[in-house]
């Protein structure tokens, strides 16, 4: 996130793009249900009906994969009109004049028939954007798990420079981070083409200072993806593979494939606290302490580092990762893994990572520390960008509408999508194993709009089996209208039913996230099964 | 008056284990157990309010599912081993592997659920032992 | 003397513990202090006015789990209500707990729109209560379908975290009503409008010490003090009861005591 998560409350417009906040994001929904109460205008742009669209001032409702095409004829307006920031764009930026002619063609009318939304709420959407004291643009995995995932970023950062609306507070392009360390796993370097602090692998200066530090030569190539390392492992050219902590056969798209390929690695260590899946395939699964068990620090999606307490003893031979990674060092007999506790790890990373130089474990406390941070006397940074951008100036990226890789047709005529749901995460390690939120969510379940329902022949709880060209599952069917006609939505949490087996591997070709918003599916009605409608006749009846 | 040694309550701040907005949260702790959990009241951004699978994250910590022995996989069969055997079995296929095929035909997948100083080591064992970038995070989703 | 004084004396005469605060990195978090480690104790001034967390719900499961320990406590007038209404409700044996009662600062009994910010030990040396306004009145000028917006508008945008639930003192029971899947249908979001709200509304007449906690645990932000207020407010117009009062139980409580058991069902 360029601001943090406190600001939210205060800004004057919210912008939701492609994120179920309430669900996935509890308690940063609930700074934006506080700042519509302070009088916030809130624009929702999903496909799909999310608990935040009851506050909302307007939801676009848009054709799945097309986010893309209505922010630039947004942005085409807002530039017609003359509603765009010259001050900012002139001191702050650079390339606006080719951001311009980029939106030649980028009508409200052309965007309104790409996506589905009326041309008058376009404009009314890029009117009230650019009229807002402080807007703040907040988006999440679905907006990015596109094939256009990162034009989509490109695009909403954009709009925020257009607009004026970086470097200050409530404003800025706000990517919320869907696991607790996904931002810290990014900052250290556990990534093919970065190195600790993002430092290129290519680039010979930034790499000879870690090969200085490290007293070791690093290999200058990037290295593979996930997905990509599973087709090597897939083609029979993976032959050891480690992986710590990740249900991979859940997370990553074509289960299927997934499945075949871990098995075709010669040897396959799984590091994990529960037995998953993917452990099962290990040929060594070793336990590990789960974040109660252990110390060291996240980073949430604010950039705040923060310190994990130790609060018992991981059960049996469990050890964190960390003891896991020392011990495992020192059999090897690599070097520089000298390390007897977290701290001493944090103060290594201080030395290699400059936006943690300033950190240290004392510092961090109950509060934690917001990198960038320099020096031991540098507060934090609560946004981003105040004075100048990291690389001087903001260069406008212009970006062409791409239409999603898998379009329906006849035989598969539905728009799949997935995400989660509020009471379960990511591939259920944790949740399905908490009494408490596997009773709220038990049951993997398709929803799907009560116009198809009708059409399919498919009532609220029937079973029902959903296929795609990659493979198909059995579930409930929920029959609701927070999705629209022609689209289906699954959460991906469940083995029973794991929604991957359907996804697409359609990659984004710059970074490599796969599509698995949207594939094309179609629905087969199974054996019925009654379960009650869920209909609030109480709201009904007003 | 009973044996003092018996008598504990503590609370542990830490970091909600789920999504990214990291909300801050205590956990209760008595006699080596963790019982309940609470949230942080002066966190500066989730200041005292949790979600479901906040207030639920104590709950899988004694799931029967939990791995608690090293488990080694042959010929279809499974067998309980040391921690130290399986690390032992881990360095030797790796270094197999990497004098056989080199490093290209090795690959690390880390984890966004654990630490950074974690992340960090598990980066810097691929990139100075293994000698290979072939190492990435599921953070792209 | 100071709390810590006061402390210190108690583990003097046979406490096993007393539970209150420690000061870990600039929070408060529950500690509960033994003589290894009394010494730590804070100042009640100390305690940063936001950080308050259920003392009382924590005492209640230590009595439980050291069955034939004795504690202390460093209370508030809000967690001595909790504990004399959960003595009635058979949560707490107060003869195993001995209190050391403290005064909420001024700000946040205002906050707390609190009429009562002390202990009982302190009645004497306090102020008389001020008139206390929890939002109920503006709520109440609304009309009515204006008022039946306010609530429904704020129901609607709860996630169902539990968290009132959780961090509520008086929420003790093994079987929540907000969990029957024929009340409240699971999985859902918003939970059944108003069905959820109201279920627990009930459950708190006659119960609720207006502590405040489940509205500062609200990520929705729900004006849940005034909900359980007015109910309060019912409560003790219709009934006379003030929950937190020692003496006589709810008339609520004897009303499902009389009715409620299977046992009496069945003879
Ligand atoms: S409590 Fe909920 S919103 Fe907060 S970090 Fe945990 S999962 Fe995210
Ligand atoms: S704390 Fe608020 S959001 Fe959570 S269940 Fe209670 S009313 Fe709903």
């Amino acid at each position: 996130m360029t601001n943090s998560i406190g600001e939210i409350s205060r800004a004057s417009l919210l912008l939701v793009v492609g994120s179920n906040t309430t669900e996935n994001h509890t308690v940063i929904s609930g700074k934006i249900i506080e700042a519509v109460r302070n009088g916030a205008e809130l624009i929702i742009i999903d496909p799909r009906k999310i608990q935040l669209s009851q506050i909302s001032s307007m939801h676009l409702r848009n054709k799945p994969g097309t986010d893309v095409a209505l922010l630039c004829a947004m942005m085409k307006l807002i530039i017609d009109e003359k509603l765009h920031d010259e001050n900012f764009i002139g001191e702050r930026t650079e390339g606006f004049e080719e951001l311009k002619a980029s939106l030649g063609n980028c009508t409200s009318a052309w965007a309104s028939e790409v996506s589905g939304i009326p041309v008058s709420e376009i404009e009314k959407a890029a009117r009230l954007f650019a009229g807002a004291e402080n807007a703040s643009i907040i988006y999440c995995l679905g907006a990015t798990e596109h094939v256009s995932g990162t034009d989509i970023v490109r695009t909403l950062a954009n709009l925020s420079m257009l607009t004026g609306n970086v470097g200050k507070p409530s404003s800025g392009v706000n990517p919320l981070r869907g696991q607790n360390n996904v931002q810290g796993a990014c900052d250290m370097g556990a990534l093919p083409n970065s190195l600790p602090g993002y430092v290129n692998v290519s680039d010979d200066e930034g790499r000879k200072e870690f090969e200085d530090l490290w007293g070791i030569k690093i290999p200058e190539s990037p290295g593979l993806t996930v997905p990509e390392m599973i087709e090597q492992a897939l083609a029979g050219r993976m032959h050891f593979m480690f992986i710590m902590g990740e249900n991979t056969v859940l997370s990553e798209p074509n289960s299927q494939k997934v499945i075949e390929a871990l098995k075709n690695i010669e040897f396959l260590v799984v590091e994990d606290i529960m037995k998953t899946d993917t452990t099962d395939l290990a040929d060594i699964a070793i336990p590990a302490a789960c974040w109660a068990e252990k110390e060291g620090t996240f980073t949430s999606t604010e950039r705040r580092v923060q310190h994990v307490g130790k609060a018992v003893e991981p059960p049996g031979d469990a050890k964190s990762d960390l003891e896991i990674l020392v011990r495992l060092a020192g059999i090897a007999g690599a070097e520089g893994f000298d390390f007897k506790n977290s701290r001493e790890v944090f103060s290594e990373i201080t030395k290699v990572v400059p936006a943690y130089a300033g950190i240290n474990y004392e510092r961090i406390g109950t509060k934690g520390i917001q990198w960038p941070c320099s020096s031991p006397e540098h507060e934090g940074t609560v946004f981003l960008h105040e004075k100048k951008f990291t690389r001087g100036k903001g260069r406008f990226q212009p970006v062409k509408y791409r239409p999603p890789a898998e379009v329906p047709d006849n035989e598969f005529p539905y728009v799949l999508m997935t995400g989660r749901n509020a009471f379960q995460y990511h591939t259920g390690t944790m949740t399905r194993n908490s009494p408490s939120l596997e009773r709220e969510a038990m049951y993997p379940y398709v929803e799907i709009n009560p116009s198809d329902a009708q059409k399919e022949s498919v009532k609220g709880g029937d079973m029902v089996t959903i296929s795609t060209r990659r493979g198909q599952i059995r579930l409930r069917a929920r029959v609701t209208d927070a999705v629209c006609e022609g689209q289906i939505f699954i959460p991906f949490h469940y083995r029973e039913a794991p929604a991957n087996i359907l996804t697409s591997e359609e990659l984004d070709p710059e970074v490599k996230i796969p599509e698995l918003k949207v594939c094309a599916a179609k629905i087969k009605r199974g054996q019925s099964r009654g379960v009650r409608s869920c209909n609030n006749t109480f709201l009904n009846s007003f | 008056m009973i044996d003092e040694e018996m008598v504990d309550y503590r609370t542990v701040p830490t970091v909600c284990p789920y999504c990214g907005a990291g909300c801050g949260m205590l956990l209760e702790v008595c006699s080596g157990e963790v019982i309940g959990v609470l949230p942080m009241k002066g966190h500066p951004s989730s200041k005292g309010s949790l979600c479901a699978k906040g207030w639920s994250s104590p709950e899988f910590l004694k799931s029967s599912n939990r791995l608690a022995k090293a488990i080694l996989r042959e010929e279809g069969e499974e067998k309980e081993v040391s921690l130290e055997s399986a690390l032992g079995l881990v360095v030797e296929n790796l270094n197999r592997v990497l004098e056989k095929y080199g490093p290209e035909a090795v690959g690390f997948i880390s984890s966004a659920r654990c630490t950074n100083e974690e992340n960090y080591l598990l980066e810097k064992f691929a990139r100075t032992f293994a000698k290979t970038n072939n190492i990435d995070h599921c953070a792209r989703l | 003397m100071s709390v810590k004084e006061e402390a210190k004396n108690l583990l003097g005469k046979g406490m096993d513990g007393v539970l209150f605060y420690q000061m870990k990195d600039g929070s408060a978090i529950p500690h509960l202090f033994t003589s290894k480690d009394i010494d730590e104790m804070p100042d009640v001034r100390e305690i940063p006015d936001s950080e308050r967390y259920p003392l009382s719900d924590i005492l209640s499961k230590l009595l439980m789990r050291f069955s034939s320990a004795k504690f202390g406590i460093v209370a508030r007038g809000c967690d001595e209500r909790a504990i004399i209404e959960l003595e009635k409700h058979q949560q707490i044996d107060t003869s195993r707990v001995s209190l050391i009662g403290f005064a909420c600062s001024p700000e946040l009994a205002k906050i707390c729109s609190c009429s009562k910010p002390y202990t009982e030990s302190l009645a004497d040396e306090m102020n008389e209560a001020q008139e206390i306004s929890r939002g109920i009145e503006s709520v109440e000028r609304m009309s009515t379908p204006a008022r039946l917006g306010f609530w429904l508008s704020n129901f609607s945008v709860c996630v169902k975290c539990m968290g009132c639930r959780n961090i509520c003192p008086l929420c003790f029971c093994k079987e929540c009503s907000l969990q029957d899947e024929d009340l409240v249908e699971s999985g859902v979001l918003p939970p059944s409008i108003p069905t959820f709200h109201l279920l627990r509304a009930i459950d708190m007449a006659g119960r609720c010490v207006m502590c405040g906690l489940c509205e500062e645990a609200c990520p929705a932000g729900i004006p849940l003090r005034t909900l359980y207020g007015k109910v309060s407010e019912i409560v003790r117009e219709e009934l006379g009861y003030v929950p937190g009062t020692r003496g006589v139980k709810s008339p609520l409580e004897e009303l499902g005591s009389s009715v409620g058991s299977d046992d009496d069902l069945k003879s």
